[in-house]
């Protein structure tokens, strides 16, 4: 038994949230709440094995349908994907106990169950995918469950927000899969260890190279071509904003790394990696300032969002060069969206029951906020630190890890923009801790106002997850460990 | 990003025509750059066939070489329906009848054709083995029928229960699922056929996946048009 589970471990963590979902659409509402719990739980020991396999024994490579590539589909774990997936996990756990509060047994949110472990399920075959049309499939799957569960509300707010974002990410996947017909047209395989040998930086290389990165920096959202993100994480429910911007968008960018620095390897178009960094620091700007505009706490922590999706892109510039400024900035970026998807989940969830309590996430409205809901101020305090990038949060061992690989490659002018990103960050969130522990405004009847405390369990999901984000920082060593098994030979400093 | 609409500002109108050139002679560049011998998988397919369990290469490469892709876009599909089922505003369900009142001539032709469709569905999947055919082609005659039905006044029939219906939408994907992990059990990998049943349970997963295509396209389309429906009906208007 213990045998089989080691074996088909890849193939039972996919499997596990998408036995659920059909199960949970098929049996209704009364079912699915138990149905996505259970599996929530599942998942967890499974993930986790996952992690302690491959930290044992490098990369884990399942052949689909007994083929192997590049006639079947290979499912590749290694350090990377393994911490992806438990990330994913995690968070999806709190995420789903938060919703199983935040919806209650409300019957028009019934389809809530089935997308969601449906999107869950997606992301964990995203992630572990060895194969450039199968990832294609696992984009249109994310995209298909994000978009509609932005919509879930049916508000107007939020219909208008799901069809932009779905037009958007339909673009994008179009995009991707047009690379993916180059590539295959011109070197014969999809499999991506094939194509790490095969592929060469010709003219149909390059541009189905341009072709996929658009693609894919539209569906991440990267500035300039975040337009369609603050409106689509802001309007959604508070528990598919959380999955959105702590995942979602980290879907497409682990497609995109892995391609650039894995398959392709950076050393082939120095140029554009310079590009995708200045586009990277122009967002964690650009995404800063708009956040510190906003008036609504859903659209300030969205924007935050567009800001904290920039430092992933400076990866980049800092890998290309090799040596250990590329294992740093490696490192460095995957820990970043690891501890940005654990802070990002907490705020979103915070907000949201912010939301559900007083009907409202006005911030000026919000006065006091920590004598009548402590834990979600605390909440949000414990997520800002990470955000900010104070030791010892996790975000604090991303930015460090960031700033060496500037130094270390001779680019200091990234770590300026490290540092300068996480001063941002600390006016945008003080905007909002500054009146959650300051007065209550005057003119508020209180008794009117708020209808009592929320349930527990989702004060208690997102206190959970802000505390994992500040732990990190402290345990974050087996994390790095992890994240550099098997790593791709650029980063690895193995000549390929 | 404006919409492009006839309306829009000269300048944006020149700008997305510069982008759709300037894709467009990329792509050219890049498609006439590809080397004419390359003949990609093909070749790897046609030395594998023998080894699939069926003699069509399109149902080879879908069901069994690349059989994880085929359950993940049953996924998507099935997803999409619960994404339409969940965005439609009044979330009524699927299979009202789309016409108010039928035309005596298009039902009785209905009437008369869909069981014919029905019988066309079960030859194009039972053809995928060894032609051009399979599950999706089987499955969109069978939607096409549902479809036929829904504009000519006929209603969901008593019979075919909310819970069904689910059913019929997910029991392609459930089905899919359970035979790769009763292959997992059974001491292979997810989707890995043992040689002997291959065909067997290919052709038991394209059966379900047939009855859930059908439904899913007849979902889809019902699904979408009910609200106009609805706003027609409440503005009170009259054909």
């Amino acid at each position: 038994m213990a045998e089989w589970i080691v074996r088909q471990l890849p193939a039972l963590v996919i499997l596990m949230p998408f036995t659920a979902a059909p199960l949970a659409y098929l049996l209704g509402a009364k079912f699915g709440r138990p149905i996505a719990l259970v599996s929530a739980l599942l998942s967890q020991p499974l993930a986790l094995l996952l992690a302690i396999r491959v930290s044992r024994v490098g990369t884990l490579r399942y052949e689909v349908g007994g083929w192997g590539g590049p006639l079947g589909i290979d499912l590749v774990v290694d350090g990377v994907a393994a911490v992806m997936v438990l990330v994913t996990t995690v968070v999806g756990l709190f995420v789903t106990v938060y919703a199983l509060g935040y919806f209650g047994d409300r019957e028009r949110y019934r389809f809530f169950w089935p997308l969601w472990l449906f999107l869950w399920g997606s992301l964990l075959a995203l992630f572990l995918s060895g194969d450039i049309f199968n990832l294609y499939v696992c984009l249109e799957l994310v995209s298909m469950s994000a978009v509609a569960l932005v919509g879930l509300t049916l508000s107007r707010e939020a219909l208008v927000a799901a069809m932009r974002y779905m037009l958007a990410a339909i673009l994008g996947s179009l995009f991707y899969l047009l690379g993916v017909a180059l590539i295959y047209g011109a070197f014969g395989s999809v499999d991506m260890q094939t194509l790490r040998e095969v592929i060469r930086g010709d003219t149909t290389g390059q541009a189905a190279l341009a072709l996929m990165t658009v693609g894919l920096v539209l569906k991440t959202a990267l500035f300039p071509l975040h337009f369609w993100l603050p409106p689509a994480h802001s309007n959604a429910p508070s528990p598919v904003s959380a999955v959105l911007s702590a995942l979602v968008v980290k879907g497409s960018f682990y497609i995109l790394v892995r391609l650039w620095v894995d398959v392709a390897q950076t050393a082939a178009f120095p140029g554009a990696s310079t590009v995708l960094g200045v586009l990277g620091a122009t967002a964690i700007f650009w995404g800063s300032i708009q956040a510190l505009r906003q008036e609504r706490l859903k659209m300030l922590v969205a924007y935050s969002t567009v800001a904290q999706i920039g430092y992933l892109f400076l990866m980049f510039p800092l890998v290309t060069g090799g040596g250990p400024a590329a294992a740093d900035a490696w490192t460095g970026g995957v820990f970043h969206a690891v501890s940005h998807a654990l802070a990002k989940s907490a705020m979103f969830l915070a907000a949201g029951t912010v939301l559900a309590r007083f009907g409202h996430d006005r911030i000026e409205g919000l006065g006091g906020l920590s004598r009548r809901a402590p834990a979600t101020a605390m909440t949000f305090g414990l997520a800002g630190v990470t955000m900010m990038g104070l030791p010892p949060s996790g975000g604090f061992v991303a930015k460090w890890q960031m700033i060496r690989a500037s130094i270390e490659s001779g680019q200091w002018w990234w770590a300026v923009v490290v540092v300068a990103g996480g001063l941002l960050a600390a006016a945008y969130v003080f905007k909002v801790l500054g009146p959650f522990f300051g007065r209550e405004p005057e003119a508020m009847d209180e008794a009117d106002l708020d209808p009592g405390p929320s349930p527990w369990t989702m004060e208690g999901a997102a206190l959970a997850l802000a505390l994992g984000s500040l732990v990190l920082g402290v345990l974050g060593q087996p994390l790095l460990d992890l994240i550099m098994v098997s790593a791709p030979a650029l980063v690895a400093g193995v000549t390929p | 990003m404006g919409k492009v609409t006839p309306k829009s500002p000269l300048p944006i109108r020149i700008a997305a025509l510069a982008i759709c050139a300037g894709v467009g002679a990329l792509l050219s560049r890049a498609v006439l750059a590809i080397p004419e011998t390359e003949s990609g998988l093909a070749p790897l397919v046609d030395a594998n066939l023998e080894a699939s369990g069926v003699k069509n290469a399109v149902t080879a490469v879908l069901l069994n070489f690349r059989g994880y892709d085929t359950l993940l876009e049953i996924a998507v599909l099935m997803l999409a329906t619960i994404g339409v089922l969940s965005l439609s505003v009044t979330q009524k369900g699927t299979w009202d009848p789309i016409a108010a009142q039928a035309d005596p001539v298009l039902s009785a032709l209905a009437r008369f054709l869909a069981p014919v469709m029905i019988l066309v569905s079960g030859y194009l999947l039972w053809a995928g083995e060894h032609a051009p055919g399979g599950a999706f082609q089987a499955g969109s005659v069978v939607g096409a029928a549902g479809v036929l039905l829904a504009l000519s006044g006929y209603a969901r029939p008593a019979w075919i229960s909310r819970f069904a219906l689910r059913a019929a939408i997910s029991v392609g994907f459930i089905v899919f699922i359970a035979v790769a992990i009763g292959e997992m059990i059974a001491g292979g990998l997810l989707l890995q056929y043992p040689a002997d049943l291959a065909k067997t349970l290919m052709l038991l997963v394209e059966t379900w996946l047939t009855v859930s295509i059908g439904a899913i396209l007849v979902s889809l389309f019902i699904a979408s048009a009910s609200p106009a429906e609805e706003l027609r009906m409440r503005s009170g208007g009259e054909r």
